[in-house]
């Protein structure tokens, strides 16, 4: 990097034209700083991934590919990985997008309530919703115990099982399609719906042949990022999962490298590829059906005018209310009386709770504080840095459209759209040997976590920035380049000031995500560098539900706390950033 | 603007020396440890009260699953860890046999039985925890005996501890199928019982005392501190004797900073640390330091008799014929 620097400094001296010389340097390089970092954290990991696989040690091989595919706990994983997969998403997407119709095009109230909760489960980490769904059954379900009406002794919860996992990730994506379907809805053409009545079909036969024909880019589009979600998740397969012996791939992997360490890190590559290559078949199958047909909507008019739903209206807002009951506040109340529960088995009461757990992970235990820590200074990192960048990224991006900005922008979205357990073996594969040149080692330490995480979810601030770009008027910025101002002027006087509010939405959405991270930083922490998400893991596995749950409950509260406090940045926002707002 | 540059290059420099600034603190430790997560994390706290110089970093899993981690690493040429803390003597002759543990000749067992630390001081019993039967309060059946659990009441209601995760369950496994009047048939009926193994004691007693299934495979303290806390849980040495590990603490040989392992040996062995184990619910290794409170001075424990040397020559084949039979 410091490098590129100098050079750029000494071609500067030889002499040039004048203009040239005052205006272009300083661009050139946070151009090129801005492209390093882009190629450090995407192309580079990607690039390494493969070349384990087809090159290890630096020569062609097939070998590990061949090892990997011999194995019949390969196909079990892939098999069941394709199974919560395909599972998961038509649960989400049928789920998603009859909440989508119902609250987009009825005239039900309270919507903007409706919404805030309905999407919460997205914002909640997957392992905690595994968590507090787990409290929900069983003979141990506090809640069940207190009403009396728990399973004998010897029942086996039932959510650890295919089904299990299948309804757990339908909920937890089943907002993702809502939002997409729901963005899609704002565009339905009045006058098509419209005439569809008038010519005396029914609202089904609308719903049927006019509004889901049209929705269908929208849930194609949702179901592949959903597809890919449920194949990459980590949290709710392995809480779910692991104690039923039902391993998908990313469990399989982390089962394999907690088990053998470094040693096995050529055997889990191939294994990450796989995983990798079947997310990728999701996507591309997108790209395939959503070319057979063209679906593009001429007009834009009025929003619909509103289904009356006369006397069923109560029993819909009901349904509606019914559902965030079961999706939201049962689980996370299961959660709430299992951080009080004193110790195993004991039925809780007035005289039994305690916040005993609270003080525990919060005082005693030397991990869990650590985790706190570490976790907390990540995610303001990772959400800093990102916003850093962001910035002139999304400015090339945006406002200087050329085909190496478009490369660019799929470069960064390649870490997110690719499951977390692909960047966390890439990381590892890079990091493993001291850095060369500097001899800087970050693996076993906390450096490595914030590589992936930067890595990972730059993107989420990289989109809501390009999309503030783009409802910007760019006049204010040329004023100032006619004027003189050099372009780290500009950034810091007029472009950063006015991209700031959806720049910082977009740090907050990655500090809440990273905040109880799990899938990469399972994968990536040694003792010391432990994260929220991996202490949480650590306890439900050694059977200390209570504990687990006490650390939960509190960053359930955070995000929660941080999702109504960031509605006041929402004035300066365009539509759709802060994906809890309505 | 030349200033501002300045400081856009030097911000990644800054960056790196602080990274190895963190990377070269004061004298770690490196702890691989079996010990529950919450006993491992005071016995540290406790630890470093004695030794503040010392930073401890610790893996926590269980036996089977650090000596596989362990196998990797030997294999790989880069063993991490300078001390290990686990459970059973079966598993330290393992290592001790591969060369991989070094002797402390000068550890002071005074006060120690002689059969709980290696004549070759390689390895320092710490406690002794036996494994017997625990049960749910509310359960049906109140069983005495081994053979009990492979009985028609007992189908599809018991969990044990997995030998491939577990090292006290392992020695039990292998104890148990050496043993004429139990052998492997043992396990053969408690599989087609329907019993399940799961990672750990921790997980068995959870099942327990919640009642995901009545009955469990488990051992002493836990069942007996979770009774203490109020957990509707009861435990049963059954008479025809109890397995009994050591939970034994060893150097390795390539122990990087061996000073420290030795000073954590020191501290285990220690009143300090004897105390410390009592505290959380142990029966500790010196008879001085003192019976936990479920264990009465009367008490009869009978522990059953088991060959090491022999458990040594099968446990290996022993856990992978487990693997095949309860399927991982």
């Amino acid at each position: 990097m410091a490098g590129s620097i100098s050079r750029v400094r000494s071609s500067s001296d030889i002499p040039m034209s004048v203009p040239m010389k005052r205006n272009l340097p300083s661009e050139w390089v946070l151009t090129g700083l801005v492209v390093a970092v882009v190629v450090i954290l995407s192309i580079l990991p990607m690039l390494r991934l493969v070349q384990e696989i087809i090159a290890p040690g630096g020569r062609l091989s097939v070998a590990a590919v061949e090892a990997g595919l011999s194995n019949p706990a390969t196909w079990t994983a892939t098999w069941h990985s394709l199974v919560v997969g395909f599972g998961g998403t038509i649960l989400a997407v049928i789920f998603g997008t009859a909440v989508a119709i119902l609250v987009s095009l009825t005239d039900v109230r309270g919507r903007s309530a409706f919404v805030l909760c309905f999407v919460t489960p997205l914002m909640i980490a997957p392992q905690v919703t595994a968590l507090a769904w787990l409290q929900l059954f069983g003979p141990a379900s506090p809640l069940l115990k207190l009403l009396g009406i728990a399973p004998p002794l010897g029942t086996r919860n039932p959510l650890y099982s295919a089904q299990g996992i299948i309804l757990l990730l339908g909920v937890q994506y089943g907002p993702l399609v809502f939002l997409m379907v729901r963005a899609g809805l704002r565009k339905l053409p009045r006058e098509l719906v419209e005439a569809g009545l008038a010519g005396g079909a029914s609202r089904w036969t609308v719903l049927r042949t006019v509004v889901l024909p049209l929705m269908t880019p929208s849930i194609i589009g949702a179901s592949a990022l959903v597809f890919v979600s449920c194949v990459g998740n980590f949290g709710i397969p392995a809480f779910l999962g692991i104690p039923a012996n039902y391993l998908v791939l990313p469990t399989l992997i982390y089962q394999r490298l907690a088990g053998g360490g470094p040693a096995v890190l050529a055997e889990v590559a191939f294994l990450s590829v796989l995983i990798g290559v079947i997310a990728m078949a999701g996507i591309v199958a997108q790209d395939i059906i959503s070319r057979r047909r063209d679906y593009r909507i001429a007009t834009t008019s009025l929003p619909v005018e509103p289904f009356e739903l006369g006397r069923y209206r109560m029993l819909v807002e009901a349904l509606m209310w019914l559902i965030i009951c079961t999706i939201l506040v049962l689980p996370l109340l299961g959660l709430f009386l299992t951080s009080l529960v004193p110790g195993y088995g004991i039925p809780l009461s007035f005289k039994t709770a305690t916040l005993s757990n609270y003080s525990f992970v919060l005082f005693e235990h030397a991990a869990a504080k650590n985790a706190f820590f570490n976790s907390t200074i990540l995610s303001v990192a990772a959400a800093i840095f990102a916003v850093l960048i962001a910035v002139p990224l999304g400015y090339f991006i945006a406002w200087r459209s050329s085909w190496w900005s478009k490369v660019l922008n799929l470069t960064v979205e390649l870490p997110y759209a690719l499951p977390g357990v692909v960047l966390a073996i890439a990381a590892l594969l890079m990091f493993l040997k001291p850095i060369p040149l500097i001899n800087l080692q970050i693996y076993n330490t906390v450096w490595i976590i914030l590589y992936a995480y930067l890595a990972r979810f730059m993107v989420l601030a990289l989109r809501p920035t390009v999309s503030g770009f783009h409802q910007i008027d760019r006049s204010l910025e040329e004023a100032a380049q006619v004027a003189g101002a050099g372009f780290i002027m500009r950034l810091r006087t007029i472009i950063f000031p006015m991209v700031a509010p959806v720049a910082v939405a977009g740090g907050l959405l990655i500090f809440m995500t990273a905040l109880s991270e799990l899938t990469v930083s399972a994968l990536l922490w040694s003792s010391g560098s432990e994260t929220i998400g991996v202490v949480i893991f650590s306890f439900e596995q050694g059977g200390d539900s209570s504990y687990a749950a006490a650390i939960s409950m509190m960053t359930v509260t955070l995000t929660f706390l941080l999702m109504i406090a960031s509605n006041f940045l929402a004035r300066h926002l365009p539509n759709g950033v802060l994906p809890w707002r309505d | 603007m030349i200033h501002s540059l300045k400081r856009l290059a030097l911000a990644p420099l800054a960056f790196a020396a602080g990274l190895t600034v963190s990377a070269a603190q004061a004298e770690t430790l490196m702890l691989y440890t079996s010990q529950p997560e919450a006993d491992a994390s005071k016995t540290i706290e406790e630890f470093r009260k004695v030794n503040p110089g010392i930073d401890v970093q610790v893996y926590r899993s269980g036996t089977s699953d650090i000596l596989s981690k362990l196998a990797a690493e030997f294999a790989a040429g880069a063993p991490q860890p300078d001390v290990l803390f686990i459970a059973d003597a079966v598993s330290m002759e393992l290592l001790k046999k591969d060369g991989r543990l070094a002797a402390y000749k000068e550890a002071n067992t005074t006060g120690f039985p002689a059969e709980s630390y290696d004549v070759d001081k390689t390895y320092f019993g710490s406690k002794l925890i036996t494994t017997g039967i625990a049960y749910n309060t509310g359960a049906a059946e109140k069983p005495q005996h081994w053979s009990d659990l492979t009985g028609s009441a007992y189908k599809g209601m018991l969990v044990m501890p997995s030998p491939l995760y577990s090292g006290a369950a392992a020695y039990q496994l292998s104890g148990f199928a050496a043993k004429p009047e139990l052998g492997w048939a043992y396990f053969e009926k408690l599989k087609t019982n329907d019993t399940i193994a799961v990672r750990g004691n921790g997980a068995v007693l959870k099942s327990v005392a919640s009642g995901e299934k009545p009955y469990g495979i488990l051992v002493d303290f836990m069942a007996l501190n979770a009774k203490a806390k109020g957990s509707p849980i009861e435990f049963v040495f059954p008479e025809e004797g109890v397995p009994a590990v050591t939970e034994p603490v060893a150097m390795l040989s390539t122990a990087k900073n061996p000073a420290a392992a030795k000073k954590f040996i020191d501290f285990i062995l220690s009143d300090a640390g004897q105390k410390l184990a009592l505290s959380q619910g142990y029966l500790p290794a010196k008879e001085s330091a003192g019976r936990p409170s479920w264990l009465p001075a009367d008490a009869k424990i009978k522990i059953m008799p088991i060959d090491i040397k022999a458990v040594l020559e099968r446990t290996e084949e022993d856990k992978s014929k487990f693997s095949k039979l309860f399927g991982g």
